[in-house]
């Protein structure tokens, strides 16, 4: 059993994600540093889809009933187990009883817990990650809260482990974002697409949360005789749209259907840094080709299989 | 993209692809989301490419012609217009110069079209709406519209099935449940599938 003492600023179980039910509106509300998920899964020797616990801000901290081996990726944390400073991304044993606690995000924004024991939740929609906006999936439907207990799947320890420095990637601001164009990047004059794709720095409004990210700066011009807004359509992850006021929007995970003009797409890569923009953080854009997108998808793709290769060092 | 418009033929098109593409069960796609004019395919970069899917579906797509299509149905949906289920009312008469009576009398007399189920789970876009009752959306979205709650925007209207934000003009609220996680296929509302408002 593992039970919540603090759940920091927000804390919710995630998986790889909802899909299959877009044409009904069911969003992936899928873990947001898809990277960082799947280390954690590779660290506590779990499927691609094992549930794990999503958590922003310090003030973390859990403890469990059973001997188990836990996890934690994502943004770099001060953590302690039992006042035992931890190593970011490691693989660590913890006896029952110990407490878990993170106290500070020291880079990045959103770090993933984890338990080699796995939890035992309900998948809801084939899928564990929770949809807070519509209440379902995930633990009840909410995020998690001070005295929650959830049970392990199995009583299963893991090895000690640990994720080599060079593989942990950088999540300091500023923060520079290869994107691809999308379908109404013509809506905008040549100008502002050159300044959006090629310099502008933009500043992490704090108007942000799983929904999606606003940015501020100086707001793009549409042409004359373009729309302000398209005949809804569909839009993916990463997805940047460009309201009226001209100032853009990077869709997360919680919506299917957008009415605003796409400028662009953040190349697959690039969106796993999406989990790590915080308000006040600087982003520039950099506009790539389509191959060059599915190039470097595959190349991280690579990164995350050699893992599975590899022998596992002490930690 | 089968078209630039809010238009029924356009979408039997988008309706009959989607289904083509259920059809064909690749494994390489993750997901579709067919709305007014397109089908937006969602695909696994890993184990296929762009330039191979394309023209993967491409070549098989005269088959679409012959798809099976599921017979759509019709739903008859019970609304409360107006007063505290209709904030938007009072700016409709004003902007639009018709009574309550009227604009209700206009939006029950049509049988809308599913367009599109999305942005959130179960939200259909429904259309197409009388031209007379054609609004802007509100220019500062609001930060939650309950769930229930009946809008209109330009030439189309729809139902809020989840409490969510939202900028389209509320008239009325239905107590009709739009979305059940629980239970396959989830929506009560799918594409192709016809609704009538009518007046509690």
């Amino acid at each position: 059993m593992i039970k919540i003492i603090n759940s920091g600023w927000l804390s919710i179980i995630i998986d790889s994600g909802r899909y299959g039910h877009g044409a009904v509106g069911v969003p992936p509300s899928s873990a947001l540093d898809h990277y960082a998920y799947c280390i954690l899964n590779h660290l506590l020797g779990h499927d691609r889809d094992a549930p794990a616990i999503e958590v922003i801000g310090g003030n973390f901290a859990l403890t469990v009933g059973a001997d188990v081996t836990c996890a934690i990726t994502g943004a770099k944390v001060k953590a302690f187990l039992n006042d035992q400073p931890l190593q970011p991304w490691a693989a660590f044993p913890m006896v029952k009883g110990s407490i878990l606690k993170v106290q500070d995000v020291e880079e990045g924004f959103r770090y993933y817990v984890g338990f080699s024991g796995g939890m035992n939740l309900e998948r809801i929609i084939s899928s564990y990650s929770t949809n807070m906006e519509c209440r379902f999936g995930g633990f009840k439907g909410r995020p998690l809260q001070k005295g929650d207990e959830i049970d392990f799947k199995d009583r299963k320890m893991g090895e000690p482990a640990e994720i080599p420095e060079r593989h942990i990637p950088s999540m300091k601001p500023p923060h520079r974002l290869r994107i691809v164009e999308g379908p109404e990047i013509s809506y905008f004059t040549p100008d502002s697409v050159k300044a959006f794709a090629e310099g502008t720095v933009f500043t992490v409004s704090s108007r942000m949360n799983r929904t999606g990210i606003r940015l501020e700066a100086k707001p793009l011009t549409f042409r004359t005789e373009a729309d302000m807004s398209i005949i809804s359509e569909g839009i993916l992850p990463g997805t940047i749209q460009i309201p009226g006021d001209g100032v853009p929007i990077i869709m997360l995970h919680e919506r299917t259907i957008g009415g605003y003009a796409r400028i662009a797409v953040v190349a697959k890569a690039d969106q796993d840094l999406l989990a790590h923009l915080k308000p006040g953080d600087h982003v520039l854009f950099e506009r790539i080709g389509m191959e060059e997108a599915q190039s470097l998808w595959k190349s991280k793709q690579e990164t995350i299989t050699s893992f599975k290769q590899i022998n596992r060092r002490p930690a | 993209m089968f078209g630039d418009s809010i238009n029924l033929e356009i979408h039997k098109k988008v309706r009959r692809f989607h289904f083509f593409l259920k059809s064909l069960e690749l494994k390489e796609i993750i997901d579709i989301i067919p709305s007014f004019r397109s089908c937006l395919i969602h695909f696994d970069g890993e184990s296929t490419s762009f330039q191979k899917l394309a023209s993967f579906i491409m070549e098989r797509e005269p088959a679409a012609a012959s798809v099976d299509l599921p017979e759509p149905k019709t739903y008859e949906i019970p609304v409360s217009y107006g007063g505290e289920f209709g904030p938007d009312m009072e700016f409709l008469i004003s902007h639009l110069e018709l009574s309550e009576d009227e604009i209700i009398n206009i939006h029950t007399s049509v049988i809308y079209t599913v367009f599109a189920v999305g942005f959130i789970p179960g939200f259909p876009y429904l259309g197409i709406l009388d031209r007379r009752l054609s609004v802007p959306r509100l220019e500062t979205p609001r930060f939650k519209v309950p769930e229930g709650s009946v809008g209109i925007a330009q030439l189309q209207t729809g139902i809020y099935s989840f409490d969510s934000p939202g900028g389209w003009r509320i008239i009325g609220r239905t107590e009709k449940k739009l979305f059940n996680p629980q239970e396959a296929p989830y929506s009560l509302l799918q594409i192709g599938d016809r609704i009538r408002f009518l007046r509690l």
